[in-house]
């Protein structure tokens, strides 16, 4: 029972701006993404790539703008929307099965009392499947290799029903097989009209792999197709601020 | 010494019946907010809040009466001091939050203590600081019934907001759980049963209840169920048996109970088959040899 694909949904940002205190954390940004494929967000470190991210699930207050949907706020958007967290933000000591994560994935359908229905169960099931992690379902996740740690986050998003998947750094930490299996994951649920916007620094993934780029640098530098957006020229606007960084030009 | 004498006269003593179901029941509670304290890392802030409640306990004891009532008050206000006054210090000025705890548990810990010497011989310091099993009185028994009661009733209910405020907080606001209410409820239900198990646990060893079972049942359990589980049980057995140690030895209950947990818990790092040291030296160093032989 997925969500179904909504494949002419836009995200549009209007205005959007956030500040952490007196920081300017985005700046005016106004764009357009479009649902249906593989987004990535680039620039370089503190451009903001996060707080978009969480702007676009709704839970950061703006400062002015706005961030909507279709007509809908973000907020409204369960369980379609979902995040999946960078590897380094959750404990991984915690005891809990692989299963168990990914049946969290029912949670927000179900609140805090709602009892696990059959259908529930078959979703996780279906889940853990698709992923390929039934074999590992009753391990503890510590023992999960980093990619699989990975597809476990994304299976507990899948069971949650979600068709738009928020990101964080997906590739951090990721051995260049675990990378290609990931990409090659993405591009399977790119087929199936589902959408991940994806916070991302690698530069030659962004460019391989994400047919549509939004460029950060707290202000928003350039965005759409992937080939002129990260043109020499927006890459040298994004990052002239900053030290040169290794390998951030081809 | 007979089995009877070891382990059935004792309990013919209403205080030790009540000393021990008051510790059977907060071991109950102890072992879940124990596990929520060793998976948060908030063990020794749980320590040091435990400390700082002392001034408030003295003050209560001194000034509005001995009834568990007002000790619980006094209590309740010395914790949220420490706890807000460490978050603001933490927040708005250049020290992190161990510095602004730590200080703030010493300076409330003496000034406890300063209060107590002053009362003199009205109050016995030692009761305080490390248990007394004579002072479970039926008010302290009844108190601790509505503790361990509070607390699993919140654990069953919420249990799904608590696993994921711990395992993944992002998630949880994602999922719609609010957070906001987690630290400083928590904070409150800790308070609580440390006041309940102040009479046989005494302020400075009162937390070894809650944390010394849940550290232990960490390094056996994979499940959070299961080490909630396991955690209450080991509580359980832990507190019965320095109770009977602290009664025939006339140690206070206090250490006893402790250091029964303390056997379980060592035992359990050594020898925990999967997160034991024994193991993990093991594993080091047959690692170790297989490098060496590879090198070869």
């Amino acid at each position: 029972m997925h969500a179904h694909p909504h494949h002419h949904d836009i995200f549009r940002l209007h205005d959007v701006t956030v500040h952490y205190g007196r920081r300017c954390a985005l700046d005016h940004i106004t764009t357009q993404i479009p649902c249906g494929g593989l987004v990535a967000l680039v620039g370089p470190n503190g451009a903001g790539k996060s707080t978009l991210l969480r702007s676009l699930l709704g839970w950061l207050p703006l400062t002015s703008g706005e961030i909507r949907l279709g007509d809908h706020h973000p907020r409204h958007l369960h369980p379609r929307l979902t995040y999946v967290p960078q590897r380094a933000e959750v404990e991984w000591d915690f005891p809990i099965s692989v299963r168990e994560v990914v049946a969290q994935g029912r949670w927000p359908a179900l609140g805090l009392f709602g009892r696990f229905q059959p259908s529930d169960d078959a979703l996780v099931d279906r889940a853990l499947d698709e992923l390929e992690l039934t074999p590992l379902a009753s391990e503890q996740i510590r023992r999960l290799s980093g990619g699989q740690q990975q597809r476990m986050f994304l299976a507990r998003a899948v069971a949650q029903g979600a068709d738009i998947f928020l990101l964080d750094e997906p590739f951090n930490g990721l051995d260049l097989s675990a990378t290609a299996e990931l990409i090659h994951l993405l591009q399977g649920w790119q087929a199936q009209g589902r959408t991940v916007i994806a916070a991302i620094h690698d530069l030659t993934l962004a460019r391989a792999h994400f047919p549509h780029a939004v460029l950060l640098d707290t202000h928003l530098v350039a965005a759409g197709p992937t080939p002129e957006t990260l043109s020499d020229a927006n890459l040298e606007l994004a990052y002239r601020h900053r030290l040169p960084v290794l390998g951030a030009r081809p | 010494m007979s089995l009877h004498d070891w382990f059935i006269e004792p309990l013919s003593h209403g205080f030790m019946q009540r000393g021990l179901a008051s510790a059977l029941l907060l071991s109950v509670s102890g072992g879940l907010l124990g596990s929520v304290l060793v998976l948060r890392r908030m063990a020794l802030m749980g320590d040091a809040l435990a400390h700082s409640l002392l001034p408030g306990i003295a003050f209560a004891w001194l000034v509005i009466g001995r009834g568990p009532l007002a000790l619980l008050t006094g209590a309740l206000v010395a914790g949220l001091l420490t706890a807000l006054g460490s978050a603001l210090l933490s927040r708005l000025t250049r020290l992190k939050e161990d510095a602004a705890f730590g200080a703030f548990f010493l300076i409330a810990y003496a000034g406890g203590i300063a209060l107590i010497s002053q009362a003199g011989t009205r109050v016995d310091l030692l009761h305080f600081l490390f248990g007394h099993i004579l002072g479970v009185g039926p008010a302290d028994l009844w108190l601790s019934v509505g503790a361990a009661g509070i607390t699993v009733l919140l654990f069953a209910l919420l249990q799904r907001g608590i696993v994921l405020e711990i395992f993944d907080p992002i998630f949880a606001r994602a999922a719609g759980f609010r957070g906001g209410w987690f630290h400083l409820g928590f904070l409150a239900l800790a308070v609580l049963n440390l006041v309940a198990a102040l009479q046989t646990m005494g302020v400075i060893l009162a937390l070894g209840l809650f944390l010394l079972p849940a550290a232990t049942a960490y390094l056996w359990c994979d499940r959070f169920r299961s080490m909630l589980l396991l955690a209450a049980l080991i509580g359980m057995a832990g507190s019965t048996a320095g109770l009977l140690i602290s009664y025939h030895t006339g140690l206070s209950s206090g250490p006893a109970i402790v250091l029964s947990l303390g056997v379980a818990f060592l035992a359990s790092a050594l020898g925990s088959p999967r997160y034991g040291l024994v193991h993990a030296l093991q594993l080091a160093w047959r690692e170790r040899r297989a490098v060496r032989h590879t090198a070869d």
